[in-house]
């Protein structure tokens, strides 16, 4: 337990660091765009919101129906958008990138360790840096569970993190064509940040907490997970209840905090851009470089710590 | 579900993300963390193994040196004893022949006071023989007469005793 809140106090700390990243690009935005904004900035899981709405203010929108923020050089489209068909799947710029993640992934993986040597060198020694700090990590946590849990949590974290950090390549939202669409002219970006769509995210945050789920019931038995809902005590009985209110309210933030966070980056980055595409969107790229660092160790922390907690006998 | 849609949320994508998580998680449980973990456990092994080498053969050496210091140790306390043994041996045989030396010398001293007595007691009987025959001769002379034995002898004790 007392890992647990260790964890706890880290996972806070990360929080404060991600607000703080979010005043210092709110005072950014300030200072670039030579004018006070009209909200203030707030805590992360919401900064999507936030930030989507100071550009509403700033730059107008479209109607509510077909949120689009319109930037001076480029628009970003709330939803991914589809730029073909594979038979009756439409593949949208999102998923070509998250083909290319993946493939990059595996090939980097497979590279890595194709011949794994006892004195490590090169990728090896990298990839072996950061599984056995995550590894380490969930050890003391989840003890024997730890090698059930570590694969989809390393997963999670080398996923979210690479997805991340290749839509701050150039190239990402820029290169693209355009199209007629319902009788306007469109720009159609070839590339889009993966984590900047919600099917991804929200496909993310639907593994992390149904393997939560069927993980509990792996440890505990099926008894035992459903008393941890439902219990003949009235006042538990409710706790139980609410609590699982609050599975679903996890998919729900986790997914719109990666969400969130990603897309807002994406638009910062372009309406900096958009103002003066020279040096000054440097400082950003920087923080997006650490945003996109901390959203996939607080993906993978927050369900680490949903697994370990759901999966733990209830103290009586 | 309208945000949902707004959001641009179609099942079809969202199962196709998923599907390709799931062949990523296996992609990468098979070919990253299996044998890296492995590898890892393995040199996580041998440290401990070679740690426990160095221990016991810390532990050893110190055992050797702990040994040849007693070894040492008792050598010198050794040498040490035959050392007094010596010289205790060395003082009792210079005493003992200092006391046969100072015997000898004794038994020297004595023997050739012996000697010397019995030298003297053998001059006296010589040379009160030779007075008695120059006596007798000398009376010889003044009486003219040989004396018989018996006179000769009488005068002879008396004229002693009166040297005497």
């Amino acid at each position: 337990m007392q890992e647990l809140r260790a964890l706890l106090v880290q996972l806070e700390l990360l929080e404060q660091q991600d607000l703080q990243l979010e005043q210092q690009e709110y005072q950014l935005l300030v200072l670039v765009l030579d004018r006070p904004l009209n909200s203030p900035p707030l805590k992360s899981s919401l900064s999507f919101y936030i930030k989507y709405s100071i550009l509403k203010r700033q730059y107008g929108l479209d109607s509510p129906s077909s949120p689009r923020v319109k930037c001076t050089v480029v628009e970003i489209q709330l939803a991914a958008e589809t730029i073909g068909h594979l038979g009756p799947i439409p593949l949208t710029n999102s998923m070509l990138v998250t083909f290319v993640t993946t493939i990059l992934l595996s090939a980097v993986a497979i590279f890595a360790t194709r011949s794994v040597q006892v004195v490590p060198a090169g990728l090896q020694n990298v990839f072996e840096f950061a599984i056995e700090a995550v590894y380490d990590l969930t050890e003391d946590l989840a003890h024997s569970k730890a090698k059930v849990f570590f694969p989809l949590i390393m997963t999670f974290f080398l996923f979210i993190i690479t997805a991340n950090w290749l839509g701050l390549l150039p190239g990402f939202g820029t290169i693209g064509f355009n199209e007629i669409h319902k009788g306007k002219q469109v720009f159609v970006p070839l590339l889009r940040s993966i984590n900047a769509d919600l099917n991804t995210t929200l496909a993310l945050a639907l593994i992390s907490v149904i393997a939560t789920h069927i993980l509990a019931v792996r440890y505990l038995g099926i008894l035992d997970y459903f008393k941890k809902w439902f219990n003949l005590n009235p006042i538990f009985l409710f706790v139980g209840l609410l609590e699982l209110v609050g599975e679903f309210t996890k998919i729900v933030s986790l997914s719109f905090r990666l969400f969130g966070n990603i897309f807002a980056g994406e638009i910062v980055l372009a309406t900096i851009a958009g103002i003066f595409a020279f040096v000054v969107p440097l400082p950003f790229y920087f923080l997006e470089i650490i945003v996109g660092f901390v959203q996939a160790a607080v993906f993978m922390m927050l369900t680490l710590t949903f697994m370990v907690l759901l999966s733990e006998k209830q103290g009586e | 579900m309208d945000i949902l849609t707004n959001f641009g949320v179609k099942p079809i994508l969202l199962m196709a993300q998923v599907v390709n998580f799931l062949i990523l998680l296996f992609i990468l449980k098979r070919f990253l963390y299996k044998p890296l973990l492995k590898a890892l456990d393995q040199r996580k092994q041998r440290i401990a193994d070679s740690l426990r080498n160095a221990e016991e053969i810390e532990k050893r050496l110190e055992q050797t040196t702990k040994e040849r210091e007693e070894r040492l140790k008792k050598a010198s306390r050794e040498a040490e004893e035959i050392l007094a043994e010596a010289a205790k041996t060395a003082d009792r045989i210079v005493a003992e022949a200092h006391l046969k030396a100072g015997h000898d010398i004794k038994k020297l001293m004595e023997k050739s006071k012996d000697a010397m007595e019995q030298e003297r007691g053998k001059l006296h009987q010589e040379i009160r023989g030779e007075l008695a025959d120059l006596v007798a001769a000398s009376l010889q002379k003044v009486t003219g007469k040989i004396i018989t034995t018996k006179d000769q002898k009488e005068m002879i004790q008396r004229s002693v005793e009166g040297l005497a």
